[in-house]
């Protein structure tokens, strides 16, 4: 027996609109695996989209789908959360999306640790428009908007997401489609925001012009600067500059979750409980 | 009819009541004077009717949240001043492109830029009429006393689920920090006013949510309840799903124009007041009426026959009535706290360029008295 | 899970409308089951084609990686898979080689 992932698809829409050998469809099969294998009914799941190659996720998808504006993904999941908050909410976002031009959302989607899953495709580089530097291409490269090499300093999403407050943060690529099942049947499970980067190719916008032009050069560039977390805690700190940790890197069970707090806001407006203090909380200032 | 509700409150307080009465469950936004006082107000009250409110990093996300609660059913509202439309347009295209409904209210003050922030203008009427890039028609109205901050509002909800598109309510600062009496309906009448969005109830792969006539607008079900579709900016077909073909991006925005343009007469509302015998016509809208009908009753006692018409739905605007009187009365005044933003649709309506206007853009209000003047200078 | 009954006798098998011939399974196989070929109407003028269906270990590896929906393996139950040999890493390696096209000249080693 095969996987039928045709189940969960819109199929009279395939093929995908995305380029050959583009990690976006292996990270759509890998999500596609995790809602399987938790029995999420598919009318109770909500996927939410922004602009990019990213954003055509949602179209493929039998559920609740919408595709929304330029980076503001997890402002509009939040409230179909907060207004449906017993149904899941995934949002699926890319790095110029979900990093450059929706920053303060991501930011805030993290700090508020509302139940929204986000998926973000990081693929070094603005893709459907041509390769233009977004905030996580390596200094160095060859972009359109920078043919000189590009100077601006990356991000590393992952550390924004822990700093900013989200209690499931974790990184996998698109070599290895099984682990990033298991990370997407992790985060869909958590309670509060989980932040899912997914480093994935784009040998046609990225690699063409920096020595990678198959899928293949692409994802073994992928697989040369990622390690498993446990090892990169292991390595000289000028080795763990050069590479992004892989796995699960926070996963937090206690922190209190938006919606479920926005019940006791209800519970105190409603008069079932006293207004909520400092002493409700763990962390006083 | 049950009894009527007298109550003491402003403006902003009496929009948001209004939300609540008329079925709204969520409200996002973003503190903005001189509009906070909506959030301040619903974020007591929805949450005691188990609904919510929330507080976003900012103004984009304000709208985006509010829109979101829309698509997957709820109704929602979003509330701020000019500098707050001016972030959520791209979002209110989307609202537009999408056919989700939404009421917008925009407390005006003066602008542009930072402007004015705590005193008045109506210096956002063209605004509303495009805050977005690309095509489509905008429903807004325009409360000019402290009740239609109240029935407006309800209205405004009925109108979007009515049309599934966003619906400006534009209050201004003065109305929206005016304290005093109203006199409201009563919550069975709202109540059993409320007009929730058409649904589709065949079987789901019959579902076609934007399959429908060419002045209707889409079909929208709530989200979670068996009819999954797509939602996107992007043209789309019947299915909602993105396309480029060539009739259906036609249809698409001929639709969102027809949808308003063919049922005009279940959006316009208009006052006339002492029109029928007038010499001088008097045309304004929002807090300026209030000094308007000051001046009508105060040139009536000096002999002068003066009369006001009040559009209160400014998109799409009463062009036939204006063009109407605009061929009874040779004398015409246009009174707006603008540079004359509404004059220009006026003058289209009318065919005319010889209005006369009486414009005020220095954050203060016009009293009955600047009013009685030009009319005294100009006629 | 969602399952897909494999057809009879058939390790692994492709639905080439959906194929855009990226390469990545052809790769990813450790057994020279895959190759490219030419394919005119094809978007990138090549279409997957299993060449050595006997070889396949039911890896997955083509399945799993394959961003399109178009190839599939069967399961355990349903195809007694073959071992990984070294003839089969041979005719990987030479597949590999030729730009992912099994060379026409090829010969088995043996």
């Amino acid at each position: 027996m095969a996987f039928n992932y045709d189940q969960y698809l819109r199929v009279d829409k395939m093929p995908t609109l995305w380029c050959w050998g583009c990690g976006d469809g292996v990270i759509l099969k890998s999500f596609i695996r995790a809602i399987d294998k938790l029995g999420i009914n598919k009318d109770d799941m909500c996927l939410v989209s922004g602009i990019g190659c990213s954003g055509r996720f949602s179209s493929y998808v039998d559920m609740n789908t919408v595709h929304t504006t330029h980076g503001r993904t997890i402002a509009f999941a939040t409230g179909i959360k907060l207004a449906n908050p017993d149904k899941h909410v995934v949002c699926v976002a890319g790095d110029g999306d979900a990093l450059a031009i929706g920053g303060n959302h991501t930011i805030h989607g993290c700090r508020r640790n509302i139940d929204i899953t986000l998926i973000l495709i990081n693929n070094f580089i603005y893709g459907l428009t041509n390769s233009q530097t977004s905030p996580t291409t390596p200094r160095g490269f060859w972009t359109v908007s920078q043919k000189a090499g590009n100077i601006d300093p990356t991000f590393d999403g992952c550390k924004l997401a822990e700093a900013a407050g989200a209690s499931f943060v974790a990184r996998e690529t698109v070599n290895s489609p099984k682990k990033m099942e298991k990370i997407m049947v992790e985060a869909l499970k958590h309670k509060g925001f989980s932040f899912v980067e997914i480093n994935s190719n784009c040998h046609i916008n990225l690699g063409r012009k920096n020595k990678m032009q198959s899928a293949m050069a692409n994802l073994d560039w992928i697989d040369s600067i990622t390690v498993s977390k446990k090892k990169w805690d292991e390595m000289p700190e000028e080795e763990k500059r050069n590479h992004l940790p892989l796995g699960i890197l926070k996963q937090d069970t206690e922190a209190l979750e938006y919606c479920a707090m926005y019940e006791e806001v209800k519970k105190a407006q409603q008069g079932q409980r006293g207004v909520i203090t400092q002493d409700d909380f763990e962390k006083k200032i | 009819m049950s009894a009527t509700r007298e109550v003491i409150a402003n403006g902003n307080e009496l929009a948001a009541r209004a939300a609540v009465d008329a079925g709204c469950k969520f409200f996002a936004g973003y503190p903005l004077t001189p509009s906070s006082e909506i959030m301040h107000v619903v974020s007591d009250l929805l949450p005691k009717i188990g609904g919510a409110a929330i507080q976003m990093e900012d103004e984009i996300g304000g709208v985006a949240a509010a829109i979101g609660a829309s698509m997957s059913g709820v109704r929602s509202f979003t509330a701020t001043s000019g500098p707050g439309i001016s972030l959520k347009a791209e979002n209110l295209g989307l609202a537009q492109m999408v056919e989700n409904p939404l009421v917008v209210i925009n407390v005006m003050r003066g602008g542009p830029s930072t402007g004015l922030p705590t005193r008045v203008s109506q210096g956002d009427v063209a605004q509303a009429k495009n805050p977005s890039h690309g095509d489509y028609k905008s429903i807004t109205v325009c409360a000019g006393n402290l009740e239609e901050c109240y029935t407006e509002t309800v209205r405004a909800f009925n109108l979007a689920d009515r049309f599934m598109q966003p619906v400006f309510v534009l209050l201004d600062e003065t109305i929206g920090h005016m304290h005093s009496k109203a006199v409201l309906p009563s919550l069975e009448e709202v109540q059993a006013g409320i007009k929730l969005r058409k649904t589709f109830d065949g079987a789901p792969e019959d579902y076609k949510p934007y399959g429908v006539g060419e002045d209707e607008p889409a079909v929208l079900n709530p989200m979670f309840q068996g009819y999954r579709y797509h939602m996107t900016g992007l043209h789309h077909g019947p299915t909602g799903f993105p396309t480029e073909e060539i009739e259906t991006c036609r249809k698409l925005i001929d639709r969102l124009f027809k949808k308003v343009e063919a049922h005009q007469d279940e959006i316009e509302s208009n006052e006339e007041y002492m029109v029928d015998d007038a010499d001088i016509l008097i045309i304004g809208y929002g807090s300026a009426s209030l000094a308007i009908r000051e001046a009508v009753n105060t040139l009536r006692a000096e002999g002068v026959k003066v009369g006001m018409f009040r559009p209160i739905t400014l998109w799409p605007s009463p062009e036939a009535r204006m063009h109407a009187l605009g061929q009874k009365f040779e004398k015409v005044l246009s009174v707006e706290l603008n540079q004359g933003q509404y004059l220009e649709e006026i003058q289209r309506s009318m065919g005319r360029l010889d209005i006369e206007k009486l414009t005020k853009t220095n954050g203060r209000p016009f009293s009955p008295a600047d009013i009685i003047e030009k009319v005294k200078e100009v006629f | 899970m969602a399952a897909m009954a494999a057809p009879e006798n058939t390790p692994v098998w492709v639905n080439t409308s959906r194929c855009k011939a990226c390469d990545i399974c052809v790769d990813a196989c450790p057994a020279g089951v895959l190759s490219m070929q030419q394919e005119a109407t094809s978007i990138l003028g090549a279409m997957i084609s299993v060449v050595t269906p006997e070889a396949c270990i039911g890896c997955q590896e083509c399945e799993l990686s394959c961003p399109d929906f178009a190839i599939y393996v069967a399961g355990r139950k349903e195809f007694k898979f073959a071992k990984l040999t070294d003839a089969s890493k041979a005719r990987q390696e030479a597949i590999a080689k030729n730009g992912y096209r099994l060379p026409t000249d090829y010969k088995e080693a043996n």
